[in-house]
């Protein structure tokens, strides 16, 4: 039965007992104040959504002696609130949706079901089938959609631009007029205006990283006899850094370039601007282009950072190497402390953070992760409520209680667990996170042929880093090329 | 008079002819149809006709991972060589000798992924080649070998060999073990040194193996993904140095999304070893004959 017939067999049913109610009172003593307006009231407020409890209720006054009818029926049950957490409305009956996370199981099992649960009683009667992706997440969801198998809601990371990848091909739903404004307002307005296409969102901003340089102290400091509040607050104060750790320690830096998306680093510390305004001309072999490049190829030259992992597109290869006690620092979330501490717990104790150098750009940082919807989902509306509640205030404050995450909603960062003292290093941050979360900002533009021209630009980093081809030329080759992309 | 068609045969044969026709007829059909496509997997593709092959011949990288393909096959000849020997050293009654042949087997029964990453464990910057070579002074700075693209085919095609070496000795020694004992007692009567003895008995003994071992083995190589994808961390090394065909389908196809493309590629592929296999059946069938 739906809602509104719902309504109307509830509404006659209280109207018939309201008269009888009437009618019983009528003949009742007529000392008897006329009762039956609180009955009315009572009823008229009654929403839609709990109409079956308050029928419930007002049955019950008909067995009340007559007499004191009136005074019975004031004590009608509390009518149960709408649950604050349901924010999208007209969500579909029985929907049937399916989420796709990356890379949470089997660690955050307990959150997800419970999430999931809490969810299921916000919105009574949508189920839910939940499945954990990993390495072959990019793969399977590719292959999903193009059996038409693509799940309702996906996590997408927003640093690695998959949202753009997939909201370009039209396979998301644009959000901006699906949601009401109390809803955006919910998230920071630099995560909500990430990624965006043509001006339009396709991502409910999720959990959110920090970027903090770990730091092993038995390196940089006993060994090399650094300070730590002498770290590099600016990326080109990493050069010299590298330097004299190399002289001191002979270890090397463990740096690692984006190898997916240079053309973001290069925007993010290099301040460089990758495409003319009309996005018909590439223009990353700008003096300030080939200044980053340098930098990097000074280090190579000077044989101060470990070419294997400046060069690897897999975060694991440097984590590793910070792990296994061979780096003096590490760039990487603190969310993944937890793995050094796991893999070598005798470096734990040695560790320190402190804040990531911030690039030209003087931008600190974009998004991590987010929920999207697909655009054909069958059941838009319940889809568009199970990424909103995985990302909304509380559902975000309880993910950030397990892991050091940081939520997209500033409203959690209310909570006192943010304002509590850290005590364990993966805490560090905890204190400061909101106001840098507040500051990200995505600044880099929509770049046609993404992954092919980060392909071109990939190439040329490399023919300048390890094939002496001089920094300007190899920029410059690689504009030609990438122009000639958006010529086809 | 009409024959009655008679159904039986056609029955037992469906089973495996859906099976063939699902897995193997209808992907070589659809691949042949995608090399003429704009494809990007996640939407329909789009036909462009010739497009696709044009564009691969001007392609650098395609040339370039054509030629490290064929460098690629340079283990052929270094499998045979080794196995052989290592055959001939394990077929003798010694104590233990069971022991040996079976620790010679192990890599061929480790997955090639955590054999690729265990190598690469192996000649990382802090590994244990730099470790022993640092300690015995052989080397005063450690080498950064997976960063270096002269390094890349070269250790890939080590990974392979050492890979390949236990599965090809056990064919040699299998047929080793087939040819008479006379005929090696005929040669060391007719003086034959042990080097001698082995030239003139043991390897034309061994002919059909080394021509089945050259077969499977250069086919193998020429198909190389696992030793490459593992040792260059899905990059193909620095400068694409160890891009291989194979792999540069994959790039295309899964990384950079041009499915389409990527058909091409493997439409190109499949023509080249075809007429590969076809050369060595051709060598097989031509040795069965001489002997």
């Amino acid at each position: 039965m739906n809602r509104k017939l719902q309504f109307r067999v509830s509404f006659s049913a209280l109207a018939m007992l309201l008269v009888a109610a009437i009618f019983l009172a009528a003949c009742g003593a007529p000392a008897a104040p006329p009762p039956q307006a609180q009955v009315i009231k009572e009823t008229v407020v009654v929403p839609q959504t709990v109409v079956a409890q308050q029928t419930v209720v007002a049955e019950k006054t008909v067995v009340v002696p007559q007499t004191v009818v009136a005074q019975q029926t004031v004590v009608v049950e509390p009518t149960a609130a709408p649950n604050p957490e349901a924010v999208i409305p007209n969500v579909e009956p029985n929907a049937e949706v399916t989420l796709w996370t990356f890379w949470l199981s089997p660690t955050f099992d307990d959150y997800i079901k419970s999430t999931i649960a809490r969810f299921q009683k916000a919105y009574p009667g949508v189920k839910v089938n939940w499945e954990d992706h990993q390495a072959t997440f990019q793969d399977d969801l590719k292959n999903a959609f193009a059996a038409g198998k693509a799940p309702d809601v996906i996590n997408l990371s927003v640093s690695e631009g998959w949202v753009s990848d997939y909201a370009t091909k039209g396979l998301l739903l644009p959000l901006d007029d699906k949601v009401s404004q109390d809803v955006k307002d919910l998230y920071f307005p630099g995560l909500w205006n990430e990624q965006l296409v043509d001006g339009k969102n396709y991502q409910f901003p999720w959990y959110q990283g920090l970027s903090v340089e770990l730091v092993n102290m038995k390196i940089y400091s006993d060994t090399a006899g650094l300070k730590l509040e002498d770290f590099p607050k600016t990326v080109d104060g990493l050069p010299a850094l590298c330097k004299t750790i190399k002289e001191k320690t002979g270890t090397l830096c463990d740096i690692r370039l984006t190898t997916n998306d240079l053309l973001s680093q290069m925007v993010y510390e290099g301040g460089v601007k990758v495409i003319s305004e009309d996005g018909k001309t590439f223009t990353f072999d700008s003096p300030e282009g080939v200044a980053w490049l340098q930098m990097y190829v000074d280090m190579v030259k000077a044989g101060t950072v470990d070419k294997s992992v400046l060069v690897t597109d897999q975060d694991r290869v440097g984590l590793d190497l910070f792990s296994s006690g061979n780096a003096a620092f590490y760039q990487t979330g603190p969310n993944l402390i937890r793995e050094v501490r796991a893999n070598n717990p005798g470096l734990y104790g040695y560790l320190a953070a402190v804040p990531a150098p911030v690039g030209k750009s003087g931008v600190l940082g974009k998004g991590l992760m987010s929920l999207s919807v697909k655009n054909d989902t069958k059941f838009p509306n319940a889809s568009l409520a199970l990424a909103q509640f995985f990302t909304n205030p509380q559902s975000m404050l309880e993910f950030s209680k397990q892991v050091a995450i940081y939520p997209s909603t500033p409203k959690s960062y209310e909570d006192p667990f943010f304002a509590a003292k850290p005590i364990a290093i993966e805490d560090s941050a905890k204190p400061i996170a909101k106001d840098i979360i507040s500051k990200y900002a995505d600044i880099v533009p929509t770049i046609p042929h993404k992954a092919d021209v980060n392909d071109i630009v990939l190439q040329a980093v490399q023919a300048a880093l390890f094939n002496n081809v001089p920094a300007q030329q190899a920029l410059t080759d690689a504009v030609t090329k990438a122009n000639a992309l958006l010529a086809q | 008079m009409t024959k009655k068609l008679n159904l039986t045969p056609y029955l037992f044969l469906a089973p495996a002819l859906l099976v063939i026709g699902v897995f193997i007829l209808y992907p070589i059909f659809a691949v042949v149809y995608y090399s003429f496509t704009d494809f990007n997997i996640v939407t329909p593709p789009v036909w462009t006709g010739l497009k696709n092959y044009t564009q691969l011949f001007q392609d650098d990288v395609f040339w370039l991972a054509l030629r490290n393909s064929f460098i690629y096959l340079l283990v052929t000849p270094i499998l045979i060589i080794l196995c052989i020997l290592l055959a001939i050293a394990v077929n003798r009654k010694l104590p233990g000798i069971n022991a040996f042949r079976a620790i010679y087997y192990v890599p061929v029964i480790s997955g090639s992924i955590a054999v690729g990453y265990a190598w690469r464990m192996l000649f990382d910057t802090n590994g244990l080649i730099n470790g022993v070579l640092l300690s015995t002074g052989l080397l005063q700075e450690p080498i950064q070998w997976l960063a270096e693209p002269a390094l890349t085919l070269p250790l890939a095609m080590s990974l392979t060999i050492w890979l390949g070496l236990g599965f090809y000795m056990m064919i040699f020694l299998a047929g080793l073990q087939n040819i008479p004992e006379e005929l090696y007692d005929a040669a060391l009567i007719d003086g034959c040194n042990a080097f001698q003895k082995h030239w003139n008995v043991s390897l034309p003994g061994l002919r059909p193996q080394i021509v089945f071992v050259a077969v499977i083995s250069s086919l193998a190589a020429i198909e190389v993904f696992n030793e490459i994808y593992t040792l260059t961390g899905g990059l193909g090394g620095i400068l694409n140095s160890g891009v291989t065909m194979v792999f540069y389908l994959w790039k295309q196809a899964f990384r950079l999304q041009h499915a389409g493309y990527a058909s091409a590629l493997a439409i190109v592929l499949l023509v080249i070893t075809l007429l590969f296999s076809v050369f060595n059946i051709r060598s097989l069938e031509r040795g069965s004959e001489q002997d």
